[in-house]
């Protein structure tokens, strides 16, 4: 047993290490390096300025939560009775499958490693506040849990948000004939359960003359399409800028990155659901039961963020498909369109396309009023 | 003392307002403020869509100030160049001892006082089109002939917000040029099922 500046303690079970999860390279082992990936620069400013930036960003923040992560995060906390042993009873339960794997003679090597990465993800931090070594080596470790239990490769990346980049999305109420082809691919794409029938995206069908009457529109309908005296909107998550779910979670499970995708750490959730309450779009799915999805339509170019396995009881939503968007590609449901109606995009670069419908098009958004800035707009011809 | 309750109410209006203009946000009030403000200095990105443009042949084209990458024509259709069989002329050609052709052509696009095969075509050079003027426009930009009539799309299109990318957001921009998506023989886009339909949600909404 060891925790070489790790933020969680490690079982050797008798498995070669794969990675060192390694201290910071800021020298901390706690909170990260003074903040998260928007604040890198910090780092160049004298030691104490730092410090006391940090200091100061932690109180206003979250108190003694941010200086807390990995074990520490779960059980050096204030906690009643029953939350107490609940904890103790599924860390226990990790804890002895992996003694009794590792204590075993019969059970091979494989088990072994199965049973210390589990480990490993059971008392790792939350994502937000890795480092990019942790964040490697828990996408590491999931890509080989993943090889171990199905014998299948899958790519997993952990990219981070590129400066100068922030992402938005135009939407040509004019153009869009309500075909949905975009919720096929966006299914295909994120892996959603295909039992409950998932979808990030709903099409609504509404009636001409009678404005966004969301009351009276359909987002379930099967006929030809286009029908006779209606048009098409299709909503998902907007990626609002002052987004109301981040604000309620409870954990901090959801966050904004520095290029406006808003996004959750599937393994930090507790699926209370209160973002879903809180989001006054439907952008936001929890998951009922165990997702499934055919081992032959699994998606397998995967980021963390975005389109990896959920488990059951963990809230899901559109990353603006983090694991395309980030490499350059459009999103899905983007590529999937063939009228053209969605337009995707960097807002910081004035020469994108995406600049040029907002500054010569009449577009507007959704419920503009309520202060929460979607950075996903609407337009016609 | 009237004096007084002035000066508390301006003070405590000053604090109203230095305070009510800080939201959770932080520095902007706005995302377009934001966007304003943080694009001022973009040096670009090293994010490129270059490499899923590979196999794709492209041309650059610029108008208006707006360039950027279309798909090249000439050699996706299937039968160019076309003087390999109009090697006569029209007249000719269509008398009846000779190989009927294009049968599948059946005009559908704006009505016979506004169009017909030659207000495109040139009978007298078949590898070229032709304006309404009679300027010949090359079958690679053939969006310059879409655009005598389709002024507003013309524009959109060129600014990205009609039409739709190729490759990915980054750049290079390379987008489908009208061709690509419109049948220019009947340019309408059909009626059709919807893709999916959720049987879940309608048993949840029962």
């Amino acid at each position: 047993m060891s925790s070489n500046g790790k933020k969680w303690f490690s079982l050797n079970l008798g498995a070669k290490p794969k990675t060192s999860g390694g201290s910071c390279s800021c020298g901390k082992n706690s909170g990260g390096c003074g903040g998260n990936g928007s604040h890198s620069h910090e780092s160049k400013e004298p030691q104490l300025t730092e410090e006391e930036f940090a200091a100061a960003a932690i109180n206003a923040s979250i108190g003694e939560e941010r200086t807390k992560d990995g074990f520490d995060q779960v059980f050096d906390v204030k906690m009643d009775r029953r939350s107490a042993f609940k904890k103790l009873t599924a860390s226990l339960l990790i804890g002895a499958g992996a003694v009794s794997t590792s204590c075993s003679v019969i059970s091979g090597e494989d088990s072994k490693e199965k049973a210390q990465i589990d480990w490993e993800e059971q008392f790792k931090g939350n994502y937000k506040l890795m480092n990019d070594e942790e964040k490697k080596a828990t996408v590491d470790r999931l890509v080989r849990s993943y090889q171990l239990r199905t014998g299948k490769n899958i790519s997993m990346s952990s990219k981070n948000a590129e400066e100068d980049v922030l992402f938005g999305y135009a939407f040509n109420i004019s153009k869009c004939q309500g075909y949905m082809d975009c919720v096929n691919a966006c299914v295909e794409e994120n892996n959603q359960d295909r039992n409950s029938q998932m979808q990030y995206i709903r099409i609504h069908e509404m009636k001409d003359g009678k404005g966004f009457n969301f009351d009276e529109a359909d987002d379930n309908y099967y006929h030809e399409v286009p029908a006779e005296g209606h048009f098409y909107m299709g909503t998902q998550c907007f990626h609002c800028d002052n987004p109301p779910c981040v604000e309620v979670c409870p954990v901090q499970a959801t966050w904004r990155e520095d290029d406006g995708l808003v996004v959750v750490d599937y393994d930090w959730c507790v699926g209370c659901r209160y973002c879903m309450a809180a989001c006054p779009y439907d952008g936001r799915r929890f998951n009922w039961s165990k997702p499934e999805v055919p081992e032959a339509e699994v998606n397998k170019n995967q980021h963390y963020l975005g389109n990896r396995m959920r488990k059951k009881g963990v809230m899901e939503k559109c990353t603006f498909c983090v694991q395309r968007s980030r490499a350059g590609k459009n999103p899905a449901c983007v590529e999937a369109c063939p009228t053209g109606a969605r337009i995707f995009g960097n807002l910081l670069d004035p020469e994108s396309t995406i600049r040029w419908v907002l500054e010569n098009k009449k577009v507007f958004r959704l419920k503009e009023d309520l202060g929460t800035e979607p950075k996903f707009w609407y337009f016609m011809d | 003392m009237n004096r007084n309750l002035y000066k508390y109410i301006l003070v405590g209006l000053c604090l109203v307002a230095l305070f009510s203009c800080k939201h959770g946000e932080g520095e902007y009030h706005g995302v377009t403020e934001r966007i304003e403000a943080e694009s001022k200095n973009y040096h670009g990105t090293p994010i490129s869509s270059e490499k899923y443009l590979e196999g794709l042949e492209t041309i650059e084209i610029s108008e208006d100030g707006h360039t950027f990458l279309i798909p090249d024509r000439k050699g996706q259709i299937k039968s160019y160049a076309c003087t390999e069989c109009h090697s006569k002329p029209l007249a000719q050609m269509q008398s009846k001892d000779l190989k009927k052709a294009h049968w599948d052509i059946k005009l559908n696009h704006a009505n016979s006082n506004t169009m017909n095969c030659v207000t495109c075509h040139n009978p007298d050079n078949m590898d070229e089109l032709k304006s309404l003027t009679g300027n010949t426009i090359d079958f690679n930009n053939s969006y310059n002939l879409c655009s005598q009539c389709h002024t507003k799309q013309f524009e959109d299109w060129k600014g990205g917000a009609h039409g739709k990318r190729i490759g990915g957001w980054a750049p290079p921009r390379a987008s489908m040029t009208c061709v690509n998506c419109h049948n220019p023989h009947k340019p309408h886009f059909e009626s059709r099922w919807p893709a999916r339909f959720n049987t879940e949600k309608v048993k949840e909404r029962e």
